[in-house]
């Protein structure tokens, strides 16, 4: 917790550090073509998520980012092009019965469950989530209390990413 | 203790039962002596449910039980008692004061405090033995229970563990009191599990293994109703920080507060993270398009014509508490209104807010005015011009932040309770 407390300005300096020159390379790089645009999501994509991946060292789920990432790029890279660490997940995000999404599958489980299988269903969601944060499949969060751990420091480092991604946005 | 004894009628030894009885009550009498007991019991009571039902909880609540309901209920060892077990362990040297002869018990102490990770189990007072009153096996799961109340003393009888209670109930000038959850250190398994059925063995192990020699084990005394094995201690230390991870995340995720269950929780958690990582994703889309064309504004970062409070459109929630508040903010807004002064116009008047908000968020600290200064003279190359100094104002930027940094790192106790 600490750590992370600590972390939430150099976190935002990093990350905005890392992003701008990024992104204005790409800028420069790339010439306004129907093709590169494609190509130029994916590249702003990539250097969105690495920049998150690089500014929130000493965690778990920015370790197994970044090494998602630069292996993406190796596969990709004559293409020029890299998916967002979370493409995978994409057939997922639907089948979780999420209150917000009604057309989402619920989980097997029904709410109105007995006391059995309330664990199971503890069970499915902490496998759910394991999918959503990088690396959560990987040994290093084996342990769920760890994976909780990574849990805040993910959640609390995507808030900052969106406030730093907006006001990028903001005035543009 | 009678409201046992026709539990007890159905255990088939009753030699064995009765004699154990007579201990329990003897016990029972010398906790009730000891009600402050309770208190510290309270710790480990927290859970304890004196129904009929039977609810078993620590040793602690085994002395509530002992207290208040008498033997009937009855208590299952549990090696889980984490907390309180030091201190009954001093008052168990209390006790041993009592005429307890405190030779055995400091050694039980002794055991207690080479333990490490396992709270001793403070055999004393927690008069858990009196958990043996296990006539009530709702624990168990009715009959079985009770059979495996004697089943359980004599197993413990077995157990070389078991010597440390014996031990413990020589003190008390009572027998094989095994019920009382020992963990130790590797094989606890077989005491005391209410679920373990039964060595088979009799009572009669209760003379010899009184005079074993205490092992070099931890012993836990076992909550009410809980299992004293290692493995079932563990898994309750684990589960404790696993509560304490979710508490913390219920902080951070908006809107949990009313949430109980752990499985809303963590559908929270998930929509939450799908939200914020759906908010990344169309970010990132937004900003392709518009990036070869991207001034970079952060330099609006840093200039600010002024400060509306619209932070609507951030999914701050989790952050705002914590830095919302906070008079460096405030010091930070005449800078900002200096920057903004010095006549750039940054065309998109629309009030930094979030890029303010964002600044300022993760700025917990005060920025010294030396700072301002460099505001002034890099931001301002105005929206229409490309970051030069790309470099350069980031290297300001990153001496900004650890300004603030350091400062922060202070002041991150005052602002952040996590």
């Amino acid at each position: 917790m600490d750590p992370r407390k600590i972390m939430q300005p150099s976190f935002t300096a990093k990350y905005v550090s890392y992003l701008v020159p990024a992104l204005t390379n790409i800028g420069k790089q790339a010439s306004p073509s129907v093709g590169r645009c494609i190509d130029a999501e994916k590249i702003v994509r990539y250097e969105i998520d690495m920049a998150l991946a690089l500014s929130a060292e000493g965690f778990a789920w920015s370790h197994a980012l970044e090494h998602k990432l630069r292996l993406n790029v190796d596969n990709h890279n004559h293409a020029g092009k890299s998916q967002s660490y979370l493409a995978h997940d994409d057939d997922h995000r639907n089948t979780m019965p999420v209150n917000h999404e009604p057309a989402a599958k619920k989980l097997k489980v029904d709410r109105t469950r007995s006391e059995p299988e309330a664990a199971e269903e503890e069970e499915e969601r902490l496998t759910y989530l394991r999918k959503l944060i990088p690396g959560g499949s990987g040994e290093m969060m084996v342990d769920d209390e760890t994976l909780l751990s990574e849990l805040g420091s993910y959640v609390s480092c995507l808030e900052l990413q969106v406030n730093v991604l907006r006001s990028m946005l903001q005035f543009n | 203790m009678n409201r046992a004894l026709p539990e007890m009628l159905q255990c088939s030894d009753m030699t064995v039962l009765q004699r154990q009885r007579a201990r329990l009550k003897w016990q029972t009498e010398q906790l009730r002596q000891q009600n402050y007991f309770c208190e510290l019991s309270g710790v480990f009571t927290s859970q304890t449910g004196f129904q009929q039902g039977g609810l078993m909880n620590g040793a602690g609540g085994g002395d509530s039980v002992l207290s208040n309901m008498g033997m009937s209920r009855q208590l299952k060892p549990d090696p889980g008692l984490e907390t309180a077990w030091p201190e009954l362990g001093k008052i168990n040297m209390g006790f041993g004061s009592c005429g307890y002869g405190n030779g055995p018990s400091f050694d039980m102490n002794h055991a207690i405090s080479r333990t490490s990770s396992c709270p001793p189990a403070v055999a004393a007072a927690v008069g858990s033995k009196p958990v043996e009153v296990k006539g009530n096996s709702e624990k168990m799961g009715s009959a079985v229970g009770r059979e495996s109340f004697k089943k359980r003393k004599v197993e413990k009888l077995q157990n070389s563990k078991v010597v440390a209670e014996d031990e413990y109930k020589r003190i008390k000038a009572s027998e094989e009191e095994e019920e009382e959850s020992k963990i130790t250190g590797p094989n606890t398994i077989k005491i005391s599990n209410n679920k373990k059925q039964n060595s088979g063995d009799t009572s009669k192990d209760n003379s010899k293994v009184s005079e074993v020699q205490k092992p070099d084990y931890i012993h836990v005394r076992a909550r009410r109703g809980q299992a004293t094995d290692s493995h079932s201690l563990a898994e309750r230390v684990r589960r404790e920080k696993i509560s304490e991870r979710m508490k913390y995340l219920q902080d951070l995720v908006p809107g949990c507060n009313k949430i109980t269950g752990k499985a809303g929780m963590l559908d929270e958690i998930i929509n939450y993270v799908q939200s914020l990582q759906r908010q990344v994703e169309f970010l990132s889309m937004k900003l392709a398009t518009v990036n070869p064309s991207l001034d970079f504004n952060i330099d609006n970062l840093y200039a600010k014509e002024e400060f509306p409070s619209c932070t609507t459109n951030f999914p701050t929630v989790g952050m705002a508490p914590e830095m919302t508040n906070h008079s460096p903010f405030l010091q930070f807004n005449p800078i900002q209104q200096v920057v903004s002064g010095c006549g750039v116009e940054m065309g998109m008047g629309m009030g930094m807010n979030s890029s303010d908000m964002a600044l300022r968020r993760t700025i917990s600290a005060p920025v010294s005015i030396p700072d301002a200064s460099f505001l002034n003279t890099t931001c301002f190359t105005g929206p229409q011009q490309q970051i030069q100094p790309s470099a350069p104002w980031e290297v300001e930027l990153q001496n900004l932040y650890n300004v603030a940094f350091t400062d922060t790192i202070e002041a991150s106790d005052l602002e952040m309770e996590m």
